[in-house]
């Protein structure tokens, strides 16, 4: 487990570093895959800006002069489940936690918001992206 | 499980192709198969989208080949399975229906001439189940239904045949956190190679059986599992069809309904953590032929069937910049 808390300034800048050298990013990303979207940890927003695969930018609290395409919103004991090595049942990835939210209408979990079909679009890259907030926050485990 | 075949290695399973009739239209249908011919036949129904390489591991773990004969098949237009020559199918949307779902594998039985066979099928296989108790349960020795509910809305999507989406990729990866994500990589990987695998259009049409046409929930009294034993093993990890799922639909059947847990595992267990899965379901075979003394527990456990869970590695290296 890294010692830096879920959210920092430093976890997300060790979580783009994770993302701008995945191998698999290389592949899936296939250098297309350029959709702004943010992630929401309770109260706190941060716009990850996606060029090509790559994380150009982390912005946090982004504004009316910035743009995105989607987003996933979670209290944060939903994220902090979401994060653990072996994550439990639900929350787990994106879509089996909105699935729990959208469909069955149940608390807890993560939800998608925006485009749904820029996240279809690119949903193995989108998906990758946020599975790897698991491998930065374990120090690289899986 | 047979995991370590070396080159020149020939694995004991054989392909053929059976016609069956279905709504009046001959199909020629894959099936693979592995187990003494006068072994009891067990057929193994893919998920939605796939086909029967989902099975590959069971067919060649002989602690179960060496009773059962294991036969996994390709539904019509899936895998080898392809349309019929005789029908203008480019016309139409594929549409899965419970109807011709059943009639499938009913026909499919008796093509096979199979004597008193179990019927073993997961997700859309699983839930099908439920309909086979209730309109076929003669023509069955016992039916698992793995990954099996009720109920499974909220999965006929759109986007799953659309022109704009990569639905090679999107159909695959909207299955990804089916799967546990302790299940071993590279088995979980297959899967989802698989389902990258599948034709246009088929596995939404697959889905509106799953969840549009499939609905149980006022109909559970129907099911005869009193006449049909009836397992119903679902995954921890399945967020679509969940183990209370499973236990709420063995309650409203009642007499004959076995609802069983299976920890650590998910939607797709006999190919996302094959040997966990093996393990797991000869417990619900030797029921089944009355060769386990015990009831089967409420919670199956990897400990319970001698599995130690695929070990994550240390963490790894960050790549290099």
């Amino acid at each position: 487990m890294n010692d830096t808390e879920l959210g920092t300034h430093e976890w997300w800048e060790s979580y783009k570093e994770t993302v701008n050298n995945d191998p698999e990013m290389k592949v899936r990303g296939h250098d297309k895959f350029s959709e702004n979207f943010y992630v929401e940890i309770g109260d706190e927003r941060v716009l990850l800006e996606v060029d090509g695969g790559e994380i150009t930018q982390l912005v946090p609290n982004p504004t009316m002069n910035q743009q995105w395409s989607f987003g996933v919103e979670g209290d944060r004991e939903a994220w902090e489940e979401f994060v653990q090595e072996t994550p439990p049942a639900f929350n787990h990835e994106i879509i089996a936690s909105h699935y729990r939210s959208a469909v069955r209408n149940e608390d807890g979990h993560l939800q998608l918001t925006g485009n749904n079909k820029k996240i279809f679009q690119n949903l193995r890259a989108f998906q990758r992206t946020l599975d790897l907030m698991r491998v930065a926050h374990n120090d690289g485990g899986s | 499980m047979a995991t370590n075949y070396q080159p020149g290695d020939v694995e004991p399973i054989s392909g053929s192709y059976v016609h069956t009739e279905v709504e009046g239209v001959d199909h020629r249908i894959y099936v693979e198969e592995n187990g003494p011919e006068d072994g009891i036949p067990l057929l193994c129904q893919h998920t939605a989208g796939n086909n029967c390489q989902e099975w590959r591991h069971l067919l060649t773990d002989e602690a179960i080949t060496d009773e059962f004969r294991v036969i996994a098949h390709d539904l019509p237009y899936h895998g080898k399975s392809v349309p019929p020559t005789s029908q203008k199918w480019w016309t139409d949307d594929y549409t899965m229906t419970a109807e011709r779902f059943t009639e499938t594998l009913v026909n499919l039985a008796d093509a096979l001439e199979l004597e008193d066979p179990i019927y073993m099928g997961s997700s859309m296989g699983g839930n099908i189940a439920l309909e086979l108790a209730d309109w076929y349960p003669e023509r069955f020795r016992a039916l698992i239904g793995l990954e099996c509910g009720a109920y499974s809305p909220g999965f006929y999507i759109d986007w799953l045949d659309h022109p704009e989406v990569n639905t090679t990729e999107v159909n695959a990866y909207a299955c990804w956190g089916l799967m546990a994500p302790q299940s071993p990589e590279p088995t979980r990987r297959e899967t989802m190679y698989l389902y990258e695998q599948g034709a246009t259009g088929v596995f939404k049409g697959d889905l509106y059986y799953y969840s549009v046409d499939h609905d149980y929930r006022d109909k559970l009294d129907q099911v005869n599992a009193d006449e049909c034993p009836l397992y119903i093993a679902n995954g921890e990890y399945d967020y679509l069809t969940t183990p209370e799922d499973g236990r709420q639909a063995a309650e409203g059947i009642g007499e004959g309904a076995t609802a069983i847990e299976l920890a650590e595992i998910g939607h797709f267990p006999m190919s996302e953590h094959p040997e966990l899965f093996n393990a797991y379901i000869r417990e619900i075979l030797a029921d089944i032929t009355g060769d386990r003394d015990e009831d089967l527990p409420s919670v199956l456990k990897p400990d319970d069937v001698g599995i130690e869970l695929h070990q994550r590695g240390p963490a790894r290296e960050k790549q290099a910049k």
